[in-house]
């Protein structure tokens, strides 16, 4: 890989529970993530995968090791310093979407950048903008109940890059869309990743899904058990996911290690 | 676990989702044992012997209003209450319970809130009764030692109204749950809560809402002569049925504009809560109008009460003005009667005048007037230090002499024109300077010009008794305290000849005749405090639940990496406006309200109308600083 570390791990842990009674959920994590990279993370239930994400988008902190974000060790900095980090660097699409039912797409979609000051004039250039690129702008105007999934991901999408973020995680971002709506998300991720506008952490259970990046990583028991990454073919690189998730769930099932 | 088993471990746990509700109606149940327990105290049965019958009146209009008032919140608190459990325990419909122990699950946690309330109530009643009563004895001026006794009785009267009025609720509650469905259950909260209404029908609703309150409002100003309580009627209902279209339409049309105008909606946080504002309103737009209507009729409730005190000094003043007045036909009493006087008492001041009185059928109006000459009541003013301004009076003059009544339906005129006998006056003033003191407010007096009056005696001062001219010594005396004594004395002067006579009015200066009105004015100062209170706690109750729904929302915001002070600064703003909107209006609509009480008592109320104004702005400061810390709280910002 080249380019500028975007974000940074290094022998990272965590551990939950209270004293004497602690799991250890990830335990010593390496990776790297550079400028345009486009990375799923795959692996069973309870693998750490919403963990690992988690930690990496700033909202847990780790037990041990450290987490750089565009240079800056995120481990042990101030809430405040977190919250400017999150708004302003990061940019989030969870599964269940998350979009405010109190306002319109384009008022949520607009929300991070009118909360750190950007003019109103601003604001509607770039809401427009980006609804054009991921074909909103007939309904700006609605609300999130009066759209459809697809619709409403793709608004998550818009309200993520708003801020021009150098990353964007995602967590199931297909989880709850129809196949349809679900493979237009995806490409609209590809563009996104394509045009150079964020680098893009995705973590989900579907292979489909993990075909659209570049690299795939899969954590299996809280360790990072292997990458593979893509070639020119997505098919044949949809079918060596399956190849390594069978593995994975052999070794899983047989409490092994490695794929 | 049997049902009262869960129903006690679920109200232990969410002790603090029913914090609120027991609060607001612990609070409702101490103001009425307050109220309860002055009856059965020694100082109410020292107030009754004052005014008996007007303070018991008064006191069981207000324990009605009351009970009135506590009837609307128990409803009002357990309806928000039933919406917010509804959701939550309606899940143990999947846990195979039936609507109808669903339905006991939740009447018993209601009974076990409404039971901490009665005696958190209570016990707070017991504490604050004696600040209460010292308090309102304070305002009523009146010095009664007050003793700390405990009695039974009001305790039991106030649970009982408290627990009739409750169980009413619980039943309906119980009711309500077993005739619902599961997915009324599980949607409960978060029904109705978007602004589903077109632009047109809040624009309707908006326009009828800005008309049907500009009427009212005008309504209660306009000077209308005798139908003065049927306006005031209709204005009130008016007031508040376009408090109510304001709040269902125009508020939310305003809101709703605003949130389309990008260039002022995107300004940092101003996205965030006036949204929120728009989104909510369908569902907190009553709660809104309800307190503002509140607020508008204590502050209209505290006027009242002022002027009727400022009228009942004045009454005092006036009646007080002279100690005993002496009416004969004998002009020639003067000395005789300050001999008898400073027998036992100090002449302040003394006065005499010569009246005599025409019957109904010299005016247009038909009531019989006594007339009283230009220069002899302008002596009478320099004798006894009363205000004269009048330099002269032309023979076509006349002022009217009027009395401090305490509140008057039909609005003087101060200039008008006057026929007697059918020659015209012109009416230059009317005063209610107590020229004639307590005589004044048994027959009306015109002074005329002195050849005026010697025509007018000519021609009519000849008749019966009241016709012909009556003799008036006035005197007050300097130690009110020592009244009996002259009285006695006098008394044995008077007497009723055919041919002559003398006769005494004697104004106790220590007298409480009216000393009810003290007694009324410091209940509604009371009632006031307890009202602006209840809209406090009517706004802080919804608000304080609305937090547990935002909870989710607010966690999304925190996940997208908006700050807590973001969010923090978010509520500030949508609570401010919450507070701040049935404020406002209340503030408009009391400015009219107190004006229509001007014009109908003649008294200036504005100084009134802007401290209470002011009390109620430090009251919701404060509700709004506790809201906001809780709400951030509760929504799970901090």
């Amino acid at each position: 890989m080249s380019g500028k570390k975007v974000v940074e791990i290094r022998n990272m842990t965590k551990d939950y529970g209270a004293k004497g009674f602690r799991t250890r959920v990830l335990k010593g994590i390496d990776l790297t993530i550079y400028e345009g990279d486009f990375i799923a993370i795959m692996g069973p239930s309870g693998s750490g995968k919403t963990t690992l994400l988690n930690i990496l988008s700033s909202i847990d902190r780790p037990s041990q090791g450290f987490v750089t974000l565009d240079g800056k060790n995120i481990s042990n900095i101030s809430n405040q310093e977190l919250s400017q980090i999150r708004r302003d660097k990061i940019g989030f699409v969870f599964q269940d979407y998350n979009l405010l039912d109190t306002m319109t797409l384009q008022d949520n979609i607009a929300l991070p950048l009118s909360l750190n000051g950007v003019s109103g004039k601003i604001c509607l250039e770039k809401v427009q903008k980006l609804a054009e690129t991921f074909g909103l702008t007939r309904h700006l105007d609605k609300y999130p109940y009066q759209l459809s999934g697809g619709q409403k991901q793709r608004g998550a999408v818009c309200r993520a890059l708003i801020t021009g973020p150098e990353i964007l995680f995602a967590d199931e971002p297909t989880g709850a869309l129809d196949s349809k709506a679900g493979k237009d998300l995806l490409e609209c991720f590809r563009t996104v990743n394509e045009t150079g506008q964020a680098a893009i952490l995705m973590v989900t259970h579907d292979a489909f899904c993990a075909s659209y990046a570049g690299d795939v990583y899969f954590l299996n028991d809280g360790k990072m058990r292997c990458r593979i990454s893509r070639g020119n073919d997505r098919k044949e690189f949809y079918d060596r996911i399956m190849e390594v998730q069978a593995s994975m769930g052999g070794a899983s099932e047989n409490g092994g290690e490695g794929a | 676990m049997t049902i009262r088993g869960l129903a006690l471990h679920n109200f232990r746990k969410s002790f603090r989702n029913y914090f609120s509700m027991i609060l607001s109606l612990a609070f409702t149940v101490m103001i009425l044992f307050d109220f309860v327990n002055l009856i059965y105290s020694e100082t109410f049965q020292a107030l009754g012997e004052r005014n008996k019958e007007y303070i018991d009146i008064i006191i069981r209009v207000i324990s009605f209003v009351l009970v009135c008032f506590l009837f609307f919140f128990v409803w009002y608190a357990s309806n928000v209450f039933l919406t917010r459990r509804k959701k939550e325990i309606g899940i143990f419909i999947f846990m195979g319970l039936t609507n109808k122990k669903i339905g006991r699950l939740y009447a018993l946690e209601t009974i076990f809130t409404g039971a901490a309330a009665l005696l958190f109530g209570l016990c707070s009643g017991v504490v604050t009764t004696w600040l209460f009563q010292m308090i309102l004895l304070r305002l009523s001026e009146i010095s009664i030692e007050i003793s700390f006794r405990f009695a039974l009785q009001p305790v039991l009267i106030t649970a009982l109204l408290y627990t009739a009025v409750y169980a009413v609720f619980v039943w309906k509650g119980y009711r309500n749950l077993v005739k619902s469905s599961v997915l009324e259950m599980i949607s409960a909260a978060r029904q109705h809560e978007y602004m589903a209404e077109g632009g047109l029908f809040l624009l309707i609703k908006a326009a009828l809402g800005i008309c049907i309150l500009a009427n009212g409002y005008v309504l209660a100003i306009r000077e209308t002569g005798g139908n003065v309580m049927g306006n005031l009627f209709l204005a009130t209902v008016l007031v508040i049925v376009g408090t109510y279209l304001l709040f269902g339409g125009f508020l939310p049309l305003l809101f709703g504009r605003l949130s389309r105008c990008k260039q002022f909606l995107y300004r940092k946080e101003r996205t965030l809560w006036v949204n929120n504002i728009v989104f909510r309103m369908r569902k907190n737009y009553r709660t809104y109008a309800m307190t503002c209507v509140l607020l508008t009729c204590s502050v209209t409730a505290i006027a009242a009460a002022f002027a009727e005190k400022g009228q009942y000094d004045n009454i005092v003043n006036f009646r007080n003005h002279y100690t005993y007045q002496i009416i004969s036909d004998r002009p020639d009493l003067e000395e005789e009667l300050t001999d008898v006087i400073e027998q036992d008492n100090e002449i302040a001041y003394h006065g005499c005048l010569a009246f005599f009185g025409m019957d109904g059928s010299h005016f247009s109006g038909g009531y019989k007037r006594g007339i009283l000459a230009f220069s002899d009541v302008k002596k009478l003013a320099e004798d006894t230090g009363l205000a004269f301004p009048y330099e002269n009076l032309a023979d076509d003059e006349l002022i009217d002499l009027d009395y401090i009544k305490l509140m008057s339906f039909l609005p003087g005129e101060k200039e008008k024109t006057v026929e007697i006998d059918g020659k015209a006056f012109h009416q230059i003033d009317s005063t209610t300077t107590p020229y004639l003191g307590y005589l004044q407010e048994s027959h009306d007096y015109y002074i005329v010009s002195d050849k005026t009056y010697d025509e007018l005696l000519e021609t009519c001062g000849q008749g019966e008794a009241f016709e012909q001219q009556t003799y008036t010594y006035q005197y007050k005396i300097a130690d009110g305290g020592n009244f009996e004594a002259g009285r006695e004395k006098l008394n044995g002067l008077t007497y009723n000849a055919e041919d002559s006579y003398v006769g005494l009015v004697a104004v106790n200066p220590e007298s409480e005749e009216i000393g009810w009105i003290k007694v009324e004015y410091s209940l509604c100062v009371f009632v006031f405090l307890v009202f602006v209170l209840a809209s406090g706690s009517i706004l802080f109750m919804k608000i304080y639940n609305d937090a547990f729904e935002e909870k989710e929302r607010y966690g999304v915001l925190k996940k997208i990496g908006i700050s807590t002070k973001s969010l923090g600064r978010s509520v500030a703003g949508e609570l401010f406006a919450s507070y701040a909107m049935p404020f406002l209006l209340m503030a408009l609509s009391s400015w009219f309200s107190v004006h229509a009480l001007e014009n109908l008592m003649s008294k200036n109320l504005k100084m009134v109308n802007l401290v209470s104004v002011l009390i109620i702005f430090v009251i919701f400061a404060g509700f709004y600083l506790l809201s906001v810390l809780l709400y951030r709280k509760n929504a799970g910002i901090e």
